[in-house]
């Protein structure tokens, strides 16, 4: 009927036109670049370190899943994005400016929802754009965008600890994404959900994604999420984390859960298993014999 | 034995609705008794008595409203001061390098030690016994405000940072509301420790307040209005513990 909607717009804002402000957002931002960094902990013969000559360029808009066997740096890298950790060497920069500490342009989702317990659902998704200095009622307005979007606004006046663990973590990636954020980042997010919540919540991610291109760098140790989700899987490896592999994923979008069956999707995640494999195995081998 | 499980619910409710009565009674017979001075001893009808007449014809509410004023006063201001600076040692470094020694120096100093400085200091006026109290409560809720702000859960300050809050909203927006719980309990500690301190301000030198009055009577051998005075005193704390209570479920009413 309208010849201007895109075929994929049952995702869109455009299909949900009461939606103010969850929008795209605008121009060409979101770009991040990790140049040559290395990151040690502790000094002297305590010293770790943890991640050495890693670089890494992600585009505007992009989907990075970061992966990996425990212990390769993963989180330590994502960290350095988020400016919690500042490189012993090399620099991290979003958009051409230099990390230099942790910032509203950079929205991040931990493995557990740490919602602010003393505030309702609304006022968690709210606390950004307030911060941001929008008013209260721009900020509610914002806040009950996000979580029409997340399927949580009939829960907006409850508090935290009344909600499930995979609600806690909706109201959560609603909460970073409230804000605007440049990038979004993702520390193990549906680590501690069920297998069925884990897949719903996969799928909402996409969805959100989709509408509001943020670039995402999403960290995990489930090959089968990496793959359902990324344009591009970036393989670490341990002792120091560095980068193994940078996979892209050609598989179609949107994508739905049934993906996991198709034979490409298997063949891609053949090739990261081994990598992986590999990887712990040896791991392993250094550990029994203790270097 | 064979007790029924109701019967035996029957007595335990019996048991606590009879427990003060018991007291009083048991008191009154031994009072009445003989085997004790009835004047150093009196009875519990006797001190109603003198407790009536010091409300009727003396000075009971002034007494109480003095002896309330000393304690909100310097329980108010030590709070305030305590919770603010307990959160900035908890935050910063700096600031705890500079005042925790002489903090861990002072804190373990009793209020009631400063009675004698005190009036040297503030003479009988009203400045000393705000002091007394403050000194109570300062250190304790100080204390408990620091902890409470160290363990506030560093991923939701992490999370706050991430979604743009600047450090000086972090205080009332995260660190207040995440050190509410160890806080409260520092100042329900307190509430015990600023009536206690009352009682030696009062003490020390003064010309009203309940813990005044019971040294004036027991002076005066008027020893139903020394244990009235007791009671009083016993009543006023007991009511201020219970709406502390309310007061806490409001003030963490996430939990």
């Amino acid at each position: 009927m309208n010849p201007e909607i895109p075929l994929s717009t049952s995702t869109s804002p455009v299909a949900q036109p009461s939606r103010q402000y969850a929008a795209p957002i605008a121009g060409q931002s979101g770009h991040i670049a990790i140049d040559q960094i290395r990151i040690a902990f502790g000094t002297g013969k305590q010293s770790f370190l943890a991640v050495e000559n890693f670089s890494l360029e992600i585009e505007p808009g992009e989907f990075v899943c970061l992966i990996g066997p425990s212990g390769c740096g993963k989180s330590t890298v994502l960290n350095s994005i988020a400016g919690f950790i500042t490189p012993t060497q090399g620099t991290v920069s979003v958009d051409n400016r230099q990390i230099d500490g942790p910032g509203g342009d950079r929205g991040m989702v931990f493995q557990q929802p740490s919602l602010f317990p003393w505030k309702t659902v609304l006022g968690n998704v709210a606390h950004g754009p307030l911060m941001a200095g929008k008013s209260k009622a721009v900020a509610h307005g914002i806040a009950q965008d996000f979580l029409e979007m997340v399927g949580l606004a009939n829960f907006k006046k409850h508090y935290p600890m009344m909600l499930s663990g995979g609600m806690q973590q909706r109201v959560a990636i609603a909460r970073a994404l409230a804000n605007s954020p440049q990038v979004l980042l993702m520390d193990e997010p549906f680590g501690a959900l069920d297998a069925q919540t884990r897949f719903m919540m996969q799928e909402n991610l996409l969805k959100l994604w989709q509408d509001l291109k943020t670039t995402v760098v999403f960290v995990t140790h489930d090959i089968d999420e990496a793959i359902f989700l990324a344009d591009r899987v970036v393989v670490m490896s341990a002792n120091p984390g560095r980068i193994l592999k940078d996979i892209s994923i050609p598989l179609p979008r949107p994508r739905a859960i049934e993906i996991l069956l198709d034979q490409k999707f298997a063949t891609l995640k053949k090739d990261c298993f081994d990598l992986i494999r590999q990887e712990s195995l040896l791991a392993f081998e250094q550990q029994k014999i203790g270097t | 034995m064979g007790i029924s499980k109701q019967r035996q619910q029957l007595l335990n409710r019996w048991a606590f609705i009879l427990s003060i009565p018991l007291f009083f009674g048991g008191w009154e017979i031994i009072s009445r008794s003989g085997m004790v001075n009835p004047v150093l001893f009196p009875p519990p009808t006797l001190v109603a008595l003198a407790l009536y007449k010091w409300a009727t014809q003396g000075p009971l509410l002034v007494d109480i409203a003095m002896s309330l004023s000393r304690v909100l006063v310097g329980f108010i201001s030590g709070a305030v001061a305590g919770i603010l600076i307990g959160i900035l040692t908890g935050r910063y470094q700096f600031i705890a390098n500079l005042l925790t020694p002489v903090f861990q120096l002072l804190r373990p100093i009793p209020p009631i030690a400063f009675v004698p400085i005190v009036i040297l200091w503030f003479g009988l006026s009203e400045l000393g016994k705000w002091f007394l109290v403050f000194w109570g409560v300062f250190f304790t809720v100080w204390i408990a405000a620091h902890l409470g702000v160290q363990r506030v859960d560093k991923t939701l300050i992490r999370a706050a940072q991430c979604l743009g809050t600047p450090e000086q909203k972090m205080l009332p927006e995260v660190l207040l509301p995440g050190a509410m719980p160890y806080i409260l309990v520092g100042l329900r500690t307190s509430v015990s420790i600023s009536f206690y301190t009352l009682v030696a301000a009062e003490l020390a030198g003064t010309f009203s307040g309940i813990a005044y009055r019971i040294d004036i009577a027991q002076q005066n051998l008027q020893v139903g209005q020394s244990l009235g005075g007791l009671i009083i005193l016993g009543l006023i704390s007991a009511m201020a513990d219970k709406a502390f209570g309310v007061f806490s479920k409001k003030m963490v009413w996430w939990s």
